[in-house]
């Protein structure tokens, strides 16, 4: 997809053109000038140049200091924290497998297993959400088949820390894959062959020949798990404990629960503080991607 | 032939796909047939496996619900509103990047990026920041501006992709005899380009349904979508079946993204698009 020479086939002449590209282009870029560029800027801004009592703007990083002094505060980063770090692990836990079979099988069961690792990014997570209560929660589905095995019940995941990790985890199952097995693509028949013809072994091909290749693929893959994990909102809302709670429904609650703009605001610049470094590498390889084509 | 029937290597057993088809199985399909049951259960106690009575009487009983035909009624206004909105200002940039020459062409082509570097929620809060000084905040056109710009990458990179992948040579063909540019891209351009924007239009209304947070933080409590609704219905609902019920109906349109678009989303170019 990337931006090929353009000629003027359609009708616009060379000097016309110009002006009416940027015409044809300007309604969405003013947008996303408005709505995610300004947004950020006004975001660092107001929360560092606070009206002091005369009603002048002064420079203050009160805010900040108030979060990073406040037990509660610290309790829900720090779970947002430990959410983030180990639903990533899990993730390429799982799906790493799930891409290499899917790599390198063929046949009707590898078309099945890629309908299903693909499936839950047509399952919106609020119904997810539904489904996890009634299979996990108190009661659930699990439970009822245990009790028919005559075994006892599960400690129930719903309303703890293990509620959002495996409803993000689930969630996040498609596009990790997808992204995992786009990098396992670039991965040649002949280099396996020739690993093979050598005598190196399955862990040994792996490690050598497949790992360094897909490298960069993995850190795509993590990257966007951080981005979308760190500020989830709807599976920690609905499957997590109330307190401590995750970034997105302690920022939620502070806007419109406590009307308390300035604080949630505060919390929106850490977060960003937080993912910047994984944000801006994900842009980068997205650009570095289209470019490349 | 005989001799080549019987002495064909037997075939290796997929035992690794076998493992994947079964886990994934149990995780993925059977929370969702849990839900579907409970959608069509007029009664199911605790610990029978399968329900005492299957029935309609709880769709009867969520569809003479108001606050589900107001939901279902907001959320379908809400996502042809903005997907409208959404076509009519992307297609014509995307035609314009993919075609004509201007300054500055390729940074405003990569600032659609510019959200993704954030973490969604975070980014929300920052707008809504914005919005409560204008007035936004609870208002039907705030919730519209702000899954409008979650549409925008969407709907100018697929259609970009899908313009530039247009045969040149046979829009020049037709400009050689005669073709007004307006009748080469009605009959040459958009013929071809169609199939793939309409997997974007249809992504991008299926997306703007879903859409949750954007909802919840900017339309509570006057704007209830049907997640918000399902939301509410999940905290504080004690009847599970009209959170079944609305879960199957809330599943339609993913059902038919499922149908129409799925070819996209599982060609490379979906994937290499999220950076892969």
């Amino acid at each position: 997809m990337s931006l090929s020479p353009t000629s003027d086939i359609v009708g616009a002449s060379k000097k016309s053109g110009g002006l009416i590209g940027l015409l044809l282009v300007a309604v969405p870029v003013l947008l996303i000038g408005w709505m995610i560029i300004y947004p950020i800027i006004a975001a660092v801004i107001t929360t560092l140049w606070l009206r002091n009592d005369a009603g002048a703007y002064v420079f203050s990083t009160q805010t900040y200091r108030f979060f990073f002094t406040d037990g509660y505060s610290l309790a829900n980063l720090g779970l947002t924290l430990w959410t983030t770090v180990v639903c990533a692990i899990i993730l390429l836990v799982v799906c790493l497998p799930i891409a290499l079979y899917l790599r390198f099988a063929t046949g009707r069961l590898a078309v099945y297993v890629q309908g299903l690792a693909i499936f839950p990014l047509f399952v919106p997570s609020i119904i997810l959400s539904y489904a996890f209560i009634r299979v996990l929660g108190p009661n659930g589905m699990l439970d009822i088949l245990l009790n028919a095995a005559h075994l006892p019940k599960i400690r129930s995941p719903y309303l703890t820390p293990w509620g959002p990790v495996i409803g993000l985890v689930w969630d996040h199952i498609p596009l990790t894959v997808l992204i995992l097995m786009a990098g396992l693509g670039s991965v040649s028949d002949a280099s396996i062959e020739a690993a093979k013809d050598v005598g190196a072994g399955p862990v040994t091909r792996l490690w050598y020949i497949i790992l360094p290749r897909i490298s960069n693929s993995i850190l795509v893959a993590a990257s966007f798990a951080v981005l979308g994990i760190f500020s989830a909102f709807t599976l920690p809302y609905v499957l997590g404990p109330a307190a401590p709670e995750m970034m997105g429904p302690f920022m939620q609650r502070t806007f419109r629960d406590l009307y308390d703009p300035p604080n949630a605001i505060t919390q929106a610049v850490v977060s960003f503080g937080f993912c910047i470094v994984f944000g801006l590498f994900y842009v980068r390889s997205v650009v570095r991607n289209q470019r490349a084509r | 032939m005989a001799a080549a029937t019987t002495y064909r290597e037997p075939r290796r057993v997929d035992w690794a796909g076998i493992g994947f088809a079964v886990v994934l199985t149990l995780c993925i399909i059977l929370p969702l047939l849990v839900v579907g049951t409970w959608a069509f259960a007029n009664v199911w106690r605790y610990p029978s496996v399968l329900p005492q009575e299957f029935g309609l009487r709880y769709w009867n009983a969520t569809l003479a619900r108001a606050d589900v035909w107001t939901a279902i009624t907001t959320s379908i206004s809400l996502a042809v509103v903005v997907t409208l909105i959404s076509a009519i200002i992307c297609l014509p940039a995307a035609f314009a990047f993919a075609r004509l020459q201007f300054p500055g062409r390729s940074i405003l082509f990569f600032s659609f990026l510019a959200g993704q570097a954030f973490p969604k929620f975070g980014l929300l809060v920052a707008i809504a920041g914005i919005f409560l000084q204008l007035n936004l905040i609870g208002n039907f056109w705030g919730v519209v501006l702000i899954q409008l710009v979650g549409t925008l990458l969407f709907m100018i990179w697929i259609p970009v992709a899908a313009f530039q992948g247009v045969d040149r040579r046979m829009e020049e063909a037709a400009r050689d005899v005669g073709a007004s540019p307006l009748r080469v891209f009605w009959s040459i351009t958009l013929p071809q380009a169609g199939p793939t924007i309409g997997a974007a239009v249809l992504l991008t209304f299926v997306n703007t349904f879903y859409e949750t947070e954007g909802a919840w933080l900017i339309g509570a409590p006057a704007i209830r979508t049907m997640p918000v609704l399902m939301i509410s219905f999940i905290n504080n609902q004690p009847v599970i079946q009209y959170g079944a019920v609305l879960s199957v109906l809330l599943w339609i349109p993913s059902f038919f993204a499922l149908l129409f678009a799925r070819r996209v989303i599982s060609g490379g170019s979906f994937a290499r698009g999220f950076g892969a």
